[in-house]
């Protein structure tokens, strides 16, 4: 090797921004200084800077690197909404300020002892055990940030991880809040056997279970946001609505306040199918994965549906088809 | 009637795990991603995280943390606090967000499979906060980056290191996805949260503010105790994690991971933030050495840690205890000779003054590195340019991909090396060969530089071909920053040793 340090290259200079960012024509965002081109892998092959036989980088080729959903540049993704992360702590704090506001004010004038004894049952049945539900949305998306190829859609996958928790941790709230209005209903001990028994619960648990055991990665983030969260938006939907004809204002509130999370990740989705969609491919991908699950989804909305009330089911499938629609 | 403490709700919202019927439960927590103890979800039940934070209380403080931070730094913005600032510290700041920022945001993923492959709801639920408070990791620190681009085309590192081929990036990927990403989130657990976490980041976090402090950057210091505070919390994963799989007696492999992650943090850590706080901080602005900074903060803590839990020292801790007097000495030595491969500007931080804080801190400093920097200066005094630059690459450890320095004249040899699959791995020490010997399937295909520069994907095979394929351009590459100012105050004949070693140094590299 020579020992002679030097070069025939320019020197570079200082640059007013990144240099992935410098040859935009505007001037970069805080969001776009903050978030894009943050994701690294060992080499194009290789996730982890270890032997690219190890089971991550294995699992790495065949579940990522083959999926059929690819793009040219995962960093030219942009969120339409530009979160950054204080951006979602703030926002989310405020949403939050507004639920423990419906909370207190609700408890104060002691809602749920005014509610019905037949509606509490249906609680029992149909809202508290969402906990479970939500939590499994809350893993799918970690599956997806984990594997993801860029940052700004890791963002965005993130943030929807966290809300998922977010309304986890409400429900368990009210089903606290429950449990000591309501004693014999056993609150927070038996939402387990609904999820995992009552026929109002397994096609979505059979939905999620099928989605977290899906582990190519472009068919599960399609599985999960294009059929799968919209489909849990119907049960929401379905809910609420009954909520309120029983005069559980709260209920409705918060489940109100939750399918605004969803418009959120709709959003992104929408941002994130037209990104994706100039591949030819990736469209044709998404329509058989839509087609694909889309059964599943409907029985699960539809046996939901059918708990809710009569006719139900029918409301929820057709309500169901309207929204997988959305992209 | 108002709203219900944390402690009425929480435990609900941790109770999630079920029995899935659709999907075993093999097939929902693979071995390889999730739990290679192989704990049963209902063992897992047991987990308890020690830091309780709800999702409600996350939003409301990070929100309040980062208020605090930016305005900080909003109000400091026009200070010109970076144009006056020594230039160690200059140089302390791009060489921390460069190494830092990929990092961090490296963790988003990871902590995202512990959230889906983590088996018990509690760990799931922190590993999603987790995977939050990384995101802010990484843009907090490129936003607070992002100032100096003007300043330095060094600072594009900040967001860009990782993307590169450069060694401390190849080094830094080695380090964190061998303890993250490349493992199963049980493990992860144990080797990210807690051997590097709680063992090391959270303390370099205290003591890198502190330092901040001292230099007057309180933009900085104000970020990195902000980044602190999280880690505090998020560092807990682990250790909770740890109490499930020793009560199922998985000591022996849980011990195992904690040794080999607890030498991997430690060998990037030492090279990086050794040099930054004995050689880099300005003499008036130390508080303490970096060795009494890791026997203070590091070794105290982590011991306490280790032993709170029924674990024990790593078997190698006396060779880890003598090597805080060593490794970052050799290693600061390297990476001022090999200074163009770095995105920094290596301060050499060996004026007088400083030799005698140094052999002060370190008795014996100047018969060993000492002697090295005085053939350095003399090369430098006498203009001798072709001895400032290294002949070839240094060989580069097959674990650590850090290079196989050593003490000097204390036998200059490469005195680790495996055998395996019929090629031989060389090793800057004992536990990194002992790393490699424990699973050799784990790192046997990984390249280092010296297997690539060998491989002929380095072209040419120059120094010139070699700076380029670490992506690093004239620029962008380091430089002695005082122009070796320092060289003609090392003239004094009482700090010259002539001996037997003129021209050692860059021979050796």
């Amino acid at each position: 090797m020579s020992t002679q340090p030097t070069s025939a290259a320019e020197p570079l200079k200082p640059l007013r921004t990144w240099s992935h960012l410098a040859g935009q024509r505007k001037q970069p965002s805080e969001y776009e200084i903050v978030s894009v081109n943050n994701i690294f892998r060992a080499n194009p092959n290789d996730k982890v800077e270890l032997s690219p036989d190890v089971p991550m980088n294995r699992w790495y080729r065949k579940y990522r690197l083959q999926s059929r959903l690819q793009v040219d540049d995962w960093n030219a993704f942009r969120d339409p909404e530009a979160v950054t992360y204080r951006a979602y702590c703030t926002q989310r704090d405020r949403d939050e300020v507004y639920v423990d506001g419906l909370l207190s004010q609700h408890a104060e004038r002691e809602h749920d002892k005014n509610l019905s004894p037949a509606w509490v049952d249906q609680l029992a049945a149909l809202y508290t055990p969402m906990r479970y539900l939500v939590h499994t949305a809350q893993m799918a998306t970690g599956y997806a940030v984990s594997l993801c190829g860029g940052s700004t859609v890791a963002n965005c996958l993130a943030f929807q991880m966290a809300d998922q928790f977010r309304w986890m941790s409400r429900v368990a709230y009210r089903t606290a809040e429950l449990r000591s209005r309501w004693p014999q209903q056993n609150f927070g001990q038996q939402e387990r056997a609904c999820w995992e028994k009552a026929p109002a619960w397994q096609g979505y648990r059979e939905l999620m279970e099928r989605v977290l055991a899906t582990y190519d990665w472009g068919e599960s983030i399609l599985a999960l946001n294009l059929v799968a969260m919209p489909a849990i938006d119907v049960a929401l939907e379905q809910l609420r609505d009954d909520a309120r004809a029983r005069g559980d204002s709260l209920t409705g509130f918060l489940i109100e306040a939750q399918l605004q999370d969803s418009a959120r990740r709709n959003r992104w989705m929408k941002a994130f199918m037209a990104f994706v969609g100039t591949r030819p491919d990736n469209v044709a991908f998404a329509e058989e994965v839509v087609a694909r699950w889309t059964p599943l989804a409907q029985r699960a909305a539809h046996a939901y549906g059918k708990a809710i009330r009569p006719g139900g089911g029918e409301r929820a499938q057709a309500a169901f088809d309207a929204a997988k629609n959305f992209h | 009637m108002g709203l219900l403490n944390r402690s009425e709700w929480y435990d609900i919202a941790r109770d999630t795990n079920w029995t899935p019927t659709y999907a075993s439960v093999d097939e929902l927590f693979p071995e390889d991603m999730s739990d290679t103890f192989g704990l049963t979800l209902e063992q897992w039940n047991a987990y308890d995280e020690p830091y309780k934070t709800t999702y409600r209380e996350y939003v409301q403080v990070q929100s309040k943390k980062d208020s605090d931070a930016y305005s900080v730094k909003a109000a400091l913005a026009r200070s010109n606090f970076y144009d006056n600032t020594n230039v160690g510290w200059q140089n302390v700041l791009k060489m921390h967000f460069g190494a830092v920022c990929g990092l961090e945001y490296s963790t988003v993923l990871s902590a995202g499979k512990m959230v889906r492959f983590g088996k018990a709801p509690g760990w799931r639920n922190m590993a999603t906060f987790g995977s939050l408070d990384e995101m802010r990791h990484a843009q907090i620190q490129l936003y607070f980056a992002h100032e100096f681009v003007t300043k330095s085309r060094q600072f594009d590192w900040a967001a860009k290191t990782y993307q590169t081929n450069s060694w401390v990036a190849i080094a830094g990927r080695a380090m964190i996805d061998d303890g993250s990403m490349g493992r199963d989130a049980a493990s992860m657990s144990i080797m990210h949260t807690f051997a590097l976490e709680q063992g090391f980041t959270n303390l370099q976090f205290l003591g890198l503010a502190a330092d901040a402090t001292a230099m007057g950057d309180h933009s900085f210091a104000n970020l990195i105790s902000s980044v602190q505070t999280d880690e505090a919390r998020h560092a807990q994963i682990g250790t909770a994690a740890l109490k499930v799989l020793l009560a199922h007696g998985h000591k022996e492999k849980a011990q195992r991971i904690v040794d080999i992650a607890f030498w991997r943090n430690w060998r990037l850590f030492v090279v990086l933030t050794g040099p930054s706080m004995d050689y880099f901080t300005p003499l008036e602005k130390r508080h303490q050495s970096f060795k009494e900074f890791i026997l203070e903060f590091i070794v105290v803590q982590f011991e306490r840690a280790l032993e709170d839990l029924g674990l024990d020292k790593p078997w190698y801790w006396d060779q880890f205890l003598e090597s805080t007097s060593v490794y970052h000495h050799s290693g600061h030595l390297e990476m001022w000779f090999v200074r163009q491969t770095l995105f920094w500007d290596h301060k050499a931080g060996v004026t007088p003054a400083e030799r005698e804080w140094l052999e002060e801190k370190y008795p014996g400093w100047n018969d060993r590195w000492g002697r090295l920097w005085d053939v350095i200066a003399e090369n430098a005094r006498e203009g001798r340019e072709d001895k400032l630059f290294p002949a070839a690459l240094p060989v580069i450890c097959n674990i650590c991909s850090i290079t196989c320095g050593g003490v000097p004249y204390d036998g200059h040899h490469i005195g680790h090396w495996s055998d395996f699959g019929g090629r031989r791995y060389y090793f800057c020490s004992e536990p990194c060969k002992w790393i490699f010997d424990v699973e050799p399937e784990r790192y046997h295909g990984h390249m280092s530089l010296t297997d690539r520069l060998l491989a002929g994907q380095i072209q040419p095979a120059t120094i010139e071909g070699t700076l380029q394929y670490l992506s690093i351009m004239p620029g962008e590459r380091g430089s002695d920053p005082e122009n070796y100012a320092w060289a003609h105050q090392c003239a004094s004949p009482t700090l010259i040793h002539k001996a037997d070693v003129h021209g050692h140094a860059s021979d050796r590299l």
